[in-house]
């Protein structure tokens, strides 16, 4: 063996220590422009007045950039899945988030093109706002999206990412107990070191180069190629190297904006976004809002789930309904519940848009779930580990849609956290294995699931 | 004004109230010194001002005139890595690597003032930086076996399709 086992130093190592590695603000090009945004100021409005006039006419000031100057507007981050758009790359007559990109300008320095932002004139009437999702079902919440307060479009039409297995209300008449709790992660913002920037070349035959910290290179040149309306190979994405990312940089952010400021000026633009900006408006992981209602019996099995989630997306849809997808597939976690009624809302908030951050859509049901069933532990006077290897997935087990698990390692997993945490477990539960359910782990309730879920 | 930067004395044109990181990336284009916060608060903009580690962002070049200043590109190069920089290869304490060049500054003005291999001492050497995606832990191990000068069975740093490692090195 030459490898396995072995400490192969790392690809980039040398370059890292040496300063060598050419991260995207390292790149140098010749008579490049810097740009700066104008943002809005406040959460929710109606522009009704935009004059970039005293800008345009700055000394210095080589482009100006609003909705006017973008071939297509509105491009979804899942239109290529067929889904409708509804975030456009510059707010046209509505801000539905601070901090949401109005124009962009590019000049000779970063503090001209700042002056400029300065010189544009802007004006707002201030719309009522939605921070909370639980707000967004209230009546009288304010209507805050094109849309309405959730996404519509799962599967088509349908409002909403659900579940349904076994049978829910059979589960809940059987139960011995009913233990319900709500749980509400907050936002978090990703703090790559490497703030969001791009830069772009135009090349003298026509084409754009794009330096770029993506982390999803094809997709951002899908979504370039889509709102400049041009074919891709007009355009050359130049990426891999990534200043931290974390999720955060998946969004495609910068690189549209500067290529149009770059095309408009016909010269190089760098648009790096200050720490403020990164902190303000960069996406960030979602705040969430998870009621989990489950019937268990009191020697600790879960006969049921009855679950609600709504996923708070910021003012734009995004990625969302993806990491919700995720979510709900994940909603049972570690454990197998036969009997499920899910459902899971993505809702709009005049937030900043959310995104990907390390297990999209899992972390949030994962902290759910091992709560709860640590409340589930604590309320029938059960050790919380052996209430976990009860429940914990077992080969032929099936998950929340329909997958039957092949090789799950939930049991060795609870069994090495219970012996980190210097927990002693009862013979029976020490030596729980992850094969097929038998004996005392196949109770009436999981019989079913074996006979009928098979795929 | 001018700077004696790696050893070498440049002249410089940037207006007096210009940071030193902006007069390093964009005039001299020196671009180890990482733009992170340009507000003190992530020290990725580090070097050594007259041999001791300074935030270049928030350092105007006026306030350094004549002075020495050190970034990664004057410690070794890739065929002749510092100890330092060596010790940060093997233990993989780089990984997106955006804090590394400021953090072997760092950690070389620690070993030039004779730091221990002590890991709380050394976290104190290097609490003024910020990294996102170690946990930090690899990088205090590097320095540790910097300054003991620990060797490693990772005997080849330069990557190459034909490398063969001898496995079972220190963990």
């Amino acid at each position: 063996m030459k490898v396995v086992g072995a400490r192969l130093p790392r690809y980039d190592g040398v370059g890292h220590v040496t300063g060598q590695t050419q991260y995207v603000d390292d790149v140098r090009v010749q008579g490049m422009l810097w740009a700066k945004a104008l943002r809005s100021p406040v959460h929710h409005a109606k522009i009704t007045h935009l004059d970039t006039a005293k800008a345009e006419a700055m000394s210095g000031v080589h482009a100006v950039v609003t909705w006017r100057d973008v071939p297509l507007l509105e491009y979804g981050h899942l239109s290529a899945l067929g889904i409708p758009a509804d975030e456009p790359l510059l707010a046209k007559d509505t801000v539905r988030y601070m901090g949401q990109p109005i124009a962009l300008v590019a000049a000779d320095d970063e503090d001209t093109a700042q002056a400029a932002v300065n010189a544009i004139e802007v004006k707002f009437e201030e719309l009522p706002t939605l921070f909370d999702v639980r707000n967004a079902f209230d009546e009288g919440a304010p209507k805050i999206h094109q849309w309405g307060n959730w996404y519509p479009h799962f599967e088509g039409d349908m409002d909403r990412r659900q579940i349904r297995k076994g049978n829910i209300e059979d589960a809940f008449d059987r139960a011995d107990k009913i233990i319900s709790g709500v749980y509400r992660p907050a936002a978090i913002e990703h703090v790559p070191l490497e703030t969001q920037v791009s830069l772009v070349v135009p090349e003298p035959d026509g084409r754009l180069t794009i330096y770029s910290c993506t982390q999803a290179l094809y997709f951002s040149l899908a979504v370039v190629a889509a709102h400049l309306e041009v074919p891709m190979n007009r355009i050359k994405i130049v990426g891999g190297t990534v200043g931290g990312g974390f999720g955060g940089k998946v969004d495609t952010a910068t690189e549209t904006l500067t290529a149009l400021a770059a095309m408009k000026a016909n010269r190089p633009v760098k648009w790096r976004w200050t720490r403020e900006e990164e902190f303000l408006v960069s996406s960030t992981r979602a705040p969430w809002h998870m009621e989990i209602i489950d019937a268990v019996t009191e020697d600790g099995w879960i006969l049921g789930r009855k679950m609600l989630t709504l996923h708070d997306s910021g003012a734009y849809a995004r990625f969302s309904p993806y990491g919700l997808t995720k979510h709900s597939f994940h909603h049972t976690g570690a454990y197998t519940i036969p009997n499920l009624h899910f459902d899971g809302y993505v809702v709009f908030t005049n937030r900043t848009p959310t995104t990907a951050m390390r297990g999209f859509g899992v972390t949030s049901i994962s902290f759910a779930v091992e709560t709860h069933l640590s409340r589930i532990a604590d309320e029938l006077g059960l050790d919380p580990y052996e209430v976990r290897l009860k429940n914990a997935n077992r080969i032929n087990d099936t998950s929340p849609n329909r997958i039957r698990y092949t090789d799950p390692s939930s049991v060795e997993v609870i069994q090495a956290l219970s012996e980190a945490a210097g927990g002693e477990l009862a013979p029976a539960y020490a030596g729980a294995t992850r094969a097929p359910r038998e004996g005392e782990m196949l109770p009436e309730h999981l019989i079913g699931q074996l006979k009928t879920e098979g795929h | 004004m001018n700077i004696v930067l790696n050893g070498v004395t440049v002249a410089i044109k940037s207006p007096p109230l210009a940071s030193l990181l902006t007069v390093l990336r964009e005039e001299l284009n020196v671009t180890s010194t990482k733009v992170g916060c340009e507000q003190g608060g992530c020290g990725a903009c580090t070097a050594l001002v007259n041999g001791k580690p300074q935030r270049t962002c928030l350092t105007p070049i006026a306030a350094v005139d004549g002075a020495s200043v050190t970034t990664v590109e004057g410690l070794g190069d890739s065929d002749h890595l510092t100890a330092v920089q060596q010790s940060f290869v093997n233990h993989y304490a780089a990984q997106c690597g955006f804090c590394t060049p400021a953090m072997i500054i760092a950690a070389t003005a620690y070993l030039e003032g004779n730091g221990s291999s002590d890991r709380e001492e050394i976290e104190e050497a290097l609490k003024g930086h910020t990294c996102r995606c170690t946990g930090y832990q690899k990088i205090v191990s590097a320095v540790a076996a910097a300054v003991a000068e620990t060797t490693f069975d990772l005997t080849v740093t330069t990557p190459s399709p034909n490398t063969v490692i001898k496995s079972g090195g220190q963990t």
